[in-house]
């Protein structure tokens, strides 16, 4: 199995939509959709809004890493608005170019060590949505944050 | 409540008990699912490796922690007791002027009982994890420490919710519940203004904290409110990220079978926060000792301290599932909770739930961290044992008889001469039983008591002329005090087997208890009494090729316990230690001496792996018995569960005692098997007793005695 099949195997297993689009087909997806927060500097998008109780439809963010072991996503989070909209949006999209993809959990120890170094930092290994299994163990989605997440894999970045 | 009210409480239970029933079916699928293709062992190891280090080395990782932290401008604060940390909590809370703080799950913060602290304060603590927001209107506390409310069922939590929120909730809609949580804990981020969470990891190196979590929770809590309290326990500090992804790699699979959680966080101290003047946010890490580091410092309970609580030891623990978390532990739960409910708490605390360990050993073998937690319980009842007593009668029996072995010799001769008129044959399957125990209370009544053998093992050896040497291969024998005073014909049919191979058997002048029944018990002085008996009727060893057990107990006790008990006394050690690296269960031996063998017969049969075979001797028959029955072999679901026996355990928790086998017997049942082979004379009373008294006709075989009637040697 490639290391991009064990990532998305993990990643379908905690029921997320994985779609690997090339640049171009992510252009013309960005276009049609309606993003209320956007973070993708890979491409120079960037929409702010403060998420606040009400929280908000979707954020579109790029990932830091991608790791294949479990299946997860690193974000850097230190900016406010960024961790407010992962948070609270209802849908949560991801932006994962390929050549982000680390195999082992291990692998991005140094990079939590260098964003975690100076006055503040937030990293966060996200894998799913928000779920609980807490009443009669059965697993429900969107607790607290996201109730869907879709991860977008960029093939030729 | 006395113990055995609140056993039978929650024995009774029925939802509670389908609750944990199909938990620990699905836990174990999913656990064995999510570490597919990894080492466990390997993975424990390393896990226990991180975690194992002294006093000095843990302040070294906090001097660390608070020095990267306190440069940055957050706060530390060493609390020394738990009523320490609520005030400086409490505290911040009314230096903020805020009556809400947001709190994400936090054992720590149930140790300490900070709800109940703010509470009186008259400030408003709100839990967010869903679990413990739902615990906390229906004011309980947690049965378990991943899954808080497994005692619930949906029903229950509806009534919760509509008595809270005033609104109509549809008792069947869990999703609707879930949603009710989301739009009311939504709205107390918002109006809390301290968020508190707990810390799975602190790590030394940069002055991090590691949240793990699948709501989002404690990502709201650290981030919505201005401020973030973080309470950790000292033992949660690591050296670096690797350490601590180390850690990561086993907690959520092992927790809940999740390869990992949909949310792990790391957080350095002053991230932006808008809702401050200054736009950073305020940090306060809370470290707690409470008792802790004193024990970092004792060669085995600091054992305890490598916890990183995912709460497994209560998944996979048989006495657990029959009673839950609020019997099983207090503050914390499943057998780490036994264990630090007496560090923390004081034995006094500990002194009665200790016992409702079985000592199956399955937590020590399961533990992510490596603990063995069976042997961290087993010297704690020994130490509650001596400090407060045991119950009288036992004490009696093994102080006057068990640890005399002559007298208990002519008491059971004395009564294997008077049983008969309470003896009757068991119609099913031919065996003497006692056909009613005199004053039996009812609660014990669900298995069928073993008659005593009219003559010993040891009588019936010499009668039969196996005594006389003339093999140049000898094995030797210990029969231990089931073999010697109920089933005889286990011994005896190994020692034929054997002389059939040329291998002949000896044993020991004559009987002594191993001192399991006295060490389970908590009775030191007496256990030492029958340990030293044991060892001194024990021959040399040099001139053997096994020491050969038909009990695995037996055996695991002259392998492990005995060196605990002599190791201040050097000749008996000595002694110990030879023999304990003979013993050789019988199942073992065959296979080692490759003596094959091939079955008679048609019957179906299945094996049940006792506790001690498998995690004291570290052996199994059951690859053995599959191999010679071929298709005729049946593998029986949870075969190395517990049974349910425990010596007098079935006595003292019957209750407990009971549920366990029938657990097994719906296994067993389930098999379809004819014949039950198992290789301990202590399962072959309990699961025999159990189908005796539920009349079902399935054979229970010890190993010995199935291969002597139904399979021959080729
Ligand atoms: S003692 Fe081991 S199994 Fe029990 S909660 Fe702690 S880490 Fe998990
Ligand atoms: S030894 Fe068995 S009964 Fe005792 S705590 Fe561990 S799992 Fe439970």
């Amino acid at each position: 199995m490639s290391e991009l099949d064990f990532f998305l195997d993990k990643s379908k297993l905690v029921g997320n939509d994985n779609q690997i689009l090339s640049s171009t087909e992510f252009l013309t997806f960005l276009e049609k959709e309606d993003f209320e927060y956007v973070n993708v500097p890979s491409f120079n998008q960037l929409k702010d809004v403060q998420a606040g109780e009400a929280g908000i439809k979707n954020a579109l963010v790029e990932l830091d890493y991608a790791i294949a072991e479990t299946g997860t996503v690193v974000i850097d989070s230190l900016n406010e608005n960024k961790r407010l909209a992962t948070c609270l949006a209802e849908k949560l999209f991801v932006v994962m170019p390929k050549s982000k993809l680390v195999s082992r959990l291990n692998d991005v120890a140094d990079f939590i060590e260098e964003r975690t170094s100076d006055m503040g930092g937030y990293v966060a290994f996200i894998t799913g949505a928000s779920r609980t299994a807490d009443i009669e163990r059965v697993l429900t989605v969107g607790v607290h944050g996201p109730k869907e997440m879709t991860v977008i894999i960029l093939n030729d970045l | 409540m006395g113990i055995q009210d609140k056993i039978q409480e929650k024995v009774n239970d029925e939802i509670l008990h389908n609750n944990l029933k199909g938990f620990a079916t699905s836990y174990k699928a999913s656990k064995i699912n999510a570490y597919k293709g990894l080492d466990f062992e390997a993975l424990r190891t390393r896990v226990h490796d991180i975690k194992d280090r002294d006093l000095s080395k843990v302040m070294e990782q906090f001097n660390l922690f608070k020095a990267n932290v306190e440069k940055v401008g957050c706060k530390v604060f060493q609390a020394n007791t738990g009523e320490d940390a609520c005030k400086y909590i409490a505290d911040v809370m009314k230096k903020h002027n805020t009556k809400y703080m947001v709190k994400s799950k936090s054992m720590t913060s149930e140790e300490i009982l900070l709800n109940h602290y703010l509470e009186k304060e008259g400030l408003h603590p709100i839990e967010t994890d869903l679990g413990e927001w739902i615990l906390q209107l229906a004011n309980e506390h947690p049965s378990h420490m991943v899954m808080p409310a497994i005692h619930k069922t949906r029903q229950q939590v509806a009534k919760i919710f509509a008595d809270y929120t005033g609104e109509e909730v549809d008792p069947e809609d869990i999703t609707g519940m879930v949603l009710i949580a989301r739009r009311f804990l939504r709205e107390a981020y918002f109006k809390a203004g301290v968020g508190m969470t707990g810390a799975n990891f602190a790590v030394a190196k940069t002055g991090s904290i590691g949240l793990v979590t699948n709501e989002g929770n404690a990502r709201l809590s650290s981030t919505v409110p201005p401020v973030h309290i973080v309470l950790v326990g000292y033992e949660k500090l690591c050296d670096d990220f690797n350490q601590a992804l180390d850690i990561v790699r086993v907690l959520p699979k092992s927790a809940t079978g999740q390869i990992i959680t949909s949310y792990t966080t790391w957080i350095k101290g002053r991230v932006p926060s808008h809702k401050n003047e200054d736009g950073v946010k305020e940090t306060h890490y809370v470290f707690l000792d409470n008792g802790r580091l004193a024990f970092l410092e004792h060669p085995k309970f600091k054992e305890a301290l490598k916890c990183i609580r995912c709460g497994s030891c209560a998944n996979i623990c048989p006495a657990y599932e029959m009673v839950g978390g609020h019997v099983y532990g207090d503050r914390y739960i499943g057998s780490i909770g036994l264990i630090l409910t007496a560090l923390y708490q004081g034995d006094a605390a500990a002194k009665d739930i200790l016992k409702m360990c079985i000592g199956c050993r399955a937590c020590s073998f399961n533990c992510p961290a490596g603990i063995d937690l069976q042997s961290l319980i087993s010297e704690l009842k020994l130490v509650v044992g001596k400090k407060y007593g045991i119950n009288p009668i036992k004490e009696k029996v093994f102080k006057n008889v068990v640890a005399k072995p002559e007298k208990m010799k002519s008491l059971l001769s004395l009564g294997a001469s008077f049983q008969f008129p309470l003896t009757k044959t068991n119609k099913s399957n031919g065996e003497k039983i006692i056909s009613k125990v005199p004053l039996l209370p009812k609660e014990m009544d669900f298995r069928k008591f073993p008659a005593l053998s009219s003559k010993t093992f040891t009588k019936l050896f010499h009668k039969d002329g196996y005594d006389k040497f003339t093999s140049k291969r000898k094995v030797f024998f210990y029969p231990g005090c089931a073999i010697e005073y109920f089933y005889p014909e286990m011994g005896l049919a190994m020692v034929k087997l054997l002389n059939k191979s040329g291998i002949q058997v000896d044993i020991p002048k004559s009987a002594a208890c191993c001192g399991i029944p006295a060490i389970a018990s908590g009775n030191p002085d007496n256990a030492r009494t029958m340990i030293f008996n044991t060892l001194d009727r024990l021959n040399d060893v040099e001139q053997y090729e096994s020491l050969l057990v038909l009990c695995p107990t037996c055996g695991g006790a002259i392998k492990h316990e005995f060196l605990d008990f002599t190791s201040n006394d050097p000749d008996r050690y000595k002694k110990a230690v030879l023999l304990g690296d003979m013993v050789t269960p019988f199942g073992k031996f065959l296979e080692d001496n490759k003596i094959h063998f091939k079955v008679k017969g048609n019957k179906t049969v299945t094996y049940h792996t006792p506790c001690h075979d498998e995690r004291s001797l570290n052996y199994s028959a059951e690859a053995f018995l599959s191999s010679v029955l071929g298709k005729q072999f049946t593998h029986l679901t949870d075969t190395n569960v517990c049974c349910g026996f425990g010596g007098t355990y079935s006595l003292d928790f019957s209750t407990i005692s009971n549920g366990i086998l029938d657990k097994k017997i719906e296994n067993i049942v389930a098999s379809k098997a004819e014949i039950l082979v198992t290789d301990c004379p202590g399962c072959v009373m309990q699961i025999n007793g159990g189908l005796m008294h539920k009349k079902v006709p399935v054979k229970v075989l010890h190993l010995s005695e199935f291969i002597d009637k139904y399979v021959e040697q080729i």
